[in-house]
């Protein structure tokens, strides 16, 4: 434990630790908490325990429509960004194009400029250039998001794997494609498979670009429940939150068993 | 060259989709901020944003509030990174879970969970009214205190982090040395700790506001219609009135601000990895 903290410290440390930590898990509770309550209003400690709101998405036509859209979008934006994401990554790693480490930035910049930003310039110029938005302008617009986050995981795989190997693989008469196949990207797999449900994760759960980007036709799970926050929140809204928050410790248990979550923390 | 060219095959799609998907729709954006009704170039759209007492009230507000969340975001997020960092690895392994946990899971969601607890007989009034602090049962709802407690939680995890990231590098022995000469715990760490974590705090904090300015999920959310802030000016100009060259002229302005504050940031980030 805390050994350095004083003793009469330590049970405030441990106090604000618990503080803090109820706090930014309390609004995930309360969802969950809700969406299991017998009560039809909304209702937290919740009442009674039932699972019919979960039963009542897969009766409601928009909740199913927009989890089909979601699942859609997430799986072809994880493929897309993988791949691209892993080409990516391995250029800047080997860094051998002429200002590559600016276009390493270019690359992360979408990591932190607010997709408020983007969202609202993709919606203009898809407008202004394609037409009316469509599933493919969704598309694109989650993988410049996700894209980042591949290429960070590979990147932080790469870093660690031995430079030699390819050198021995071209002295042996590998080449060139023989050596990425089986050398370069056999030893990006886990950055790439933790990168992937990232990417997964990040689609699914995005609502900026989902937002801007959507038409009647075109809603995402999140922005499905936006609407409903809107308009008026009801206990199906919290079965539905509860099912992409069950997704998400899914997914953080296998980026863990791939890269190690603490490695994606940098610490 | 062929190996420039390998590399370039390998890094072409990415920077295709980078070029097309985030760099041009930037350029139509500014593109579109300076393009009068009838063609040609114009300021209008930028001088009636910065003339309005409306749109100027709406800019303090996301400024004045953003600046409260990411003190509030630092002030707790120190301490916290510091004791993950000071204990051991199986239990900082799940502090990074839990903290990771709220960070990865959907805004909209958490902010549904915010307006059930805030909501009028939620948790939190009703505690506060049974505990004798307020005198009747109310509603949190539609209050700034309602987009601070909600953007905290969002950005609170971000913070913590990237302290973390930086905590966990201060070479230990300092703080034994501090100690050995007679320091006390808390005097250890306002003078060493702090200043060596100081990097991680400015740079957590600096993305924490960039972040705060530019969200409206939950300002809008947990804010309602009377509280708008910047980014919910941008996505009402964009998709309810129909104005775009207005909104692309607010999100020009909103974007040179979070450049102002991204510059220092990205010094900062790139100085402690390289």
């Amino acid at each position: 434990m805390v050994k350095n903290i004083p003793a009469g410290l330590r049970i405030f440390t441990w106090a604000f630790v618990a503080l803090v930590l109820i706090f930014v898990l309390a609004p995930l509770i309360v969802v969950a908490g809700v969406s299991v309550s017998e009560s039809q209003f909304i209702a937290f400690p919740p009442t009674g325990f039932s699972l019919r709101w979960f039963a009542a998405i897969f009766e409601s036509d928009s909740y199913v429509r927009a989890l089909l859209t979601s699942l859609k979008l997430a799986v072809l934006v994880t493929v897309g960004a993988t791949v691209v994401g892993a080409g990516a990554a391995i250029a800047i790693h080997r860094g051998r194009l002429p200002g590559m480490g600016l276009l390493a930035g270019l690359f992360l910049s979408p990591l932190i400029l607010p997709s408020i930003i983007f969202a609202i310039g993709l919606l203009m110029l898809w407008s202004a250039t394609v037409g009316p938005v469509s599933f493919w302008a969704l598309w694109i617009g989650h993988m410049v998001i996700a894209l980042p986050y591949v290429i960070r995981t590979t990147l932080a795989v790469l870093s660690e794997s031995d430079p030699f190997l390819e050198e021995a693989a071209r002295t042996m008469g590998a080449a060139r494609w023989q050596r990425i196949v089986y050398v370069v990207l056999p030893q990006c797999a886990p950055g790439l498979a933790a990168g992937a449900f990232f990417a997964f994760n990040i689609s699914f759960d995005e609502a900026v670009v989902a937002l801007f980007l959507r038409t009647p036709d075109l809603v995402t799970l999140p922005i499905q429940i936006y609407n409903q926050l809107e308009f008026s929140p009801d206990p199906v809204v919290a079965a539905v939150s509860t099912l992409m928050m069950g997704m998400t410790v899914l997914l953080i248990a296998i980026i863990d068993r791939f890269l190690g979550i603490q490695r994606f923390v940098g610490t | 060259m062929r190996d420039r060219f390998e590399d370039l095959t390998l890094a072409g799609p990415g920077l295709l989709l980078i070029a097309l998907a985030f760099l041009l729709p930037l350029f139509e954006m500014f593109r579109l901020s300076i393009v009068g009704p009838g063609g040609g170039f114009t300021a209008e759209h930028f001088v009636r944003f910065l003339t309005d007492p409306y749109y100027l009230g709406v800019v303090w507000r996301t400024i004045s509030l953003s600046l409260l969340i990411t003190a509030i975001c630092a002030i707790v997020g120190f301490p916290l990174a510091y004791v993950m960092s000071r204990v051991g690895p199986r239990l900082r392994l799940w502090l990074i879970v839990l903290i990771i946990l709220p960070l990865m899971t959907s805004v909209v969601v958490r902010t549904f969970g915010w307006m059930v607890l805030l909501g009028r007989g939620g948790l939190v009034p009703f505690t506060l009214w049974k505990m004798g602090f307020v005198g009747r049962n109310f509603t949190l709802m539609h209050t700034e205190a309602a987009i601070v407690i909600g953007m905290v939680q969002v950005l609170l995890p971000f913070t913590t982090l990237s302290i973390l990231g930086v905590v966990m590098k201060i070479d230990r022995r300092l703080e034994e040395a501090s100690r050995t000469m007679g320091a006390s715990f808390l005097a250890t760490l306002r003078t060493v700790v702090l200043p060596l974590a100081m990097p991680g705090i400015v740079a957590g904090s600096l993305l924490a506001f960039t972040l705060s300015v530019s969200s409206f999920i939950t300002p809008s959310l947990l804010g309602g219609v009377r509280l708008p802030v910047v980014a919910g000016s941008i996505y009402d100009a964009a998709t309810k009135t129909l104005e775009w060259n207005f909104a692309a002229a607010q999100s020009v302005i909103l974007l040179v601000g979070v450049l102002v504050v991204l510059v220092p940031y990205m010094k900062l980030s790139g100085r402690r990895n390289g």
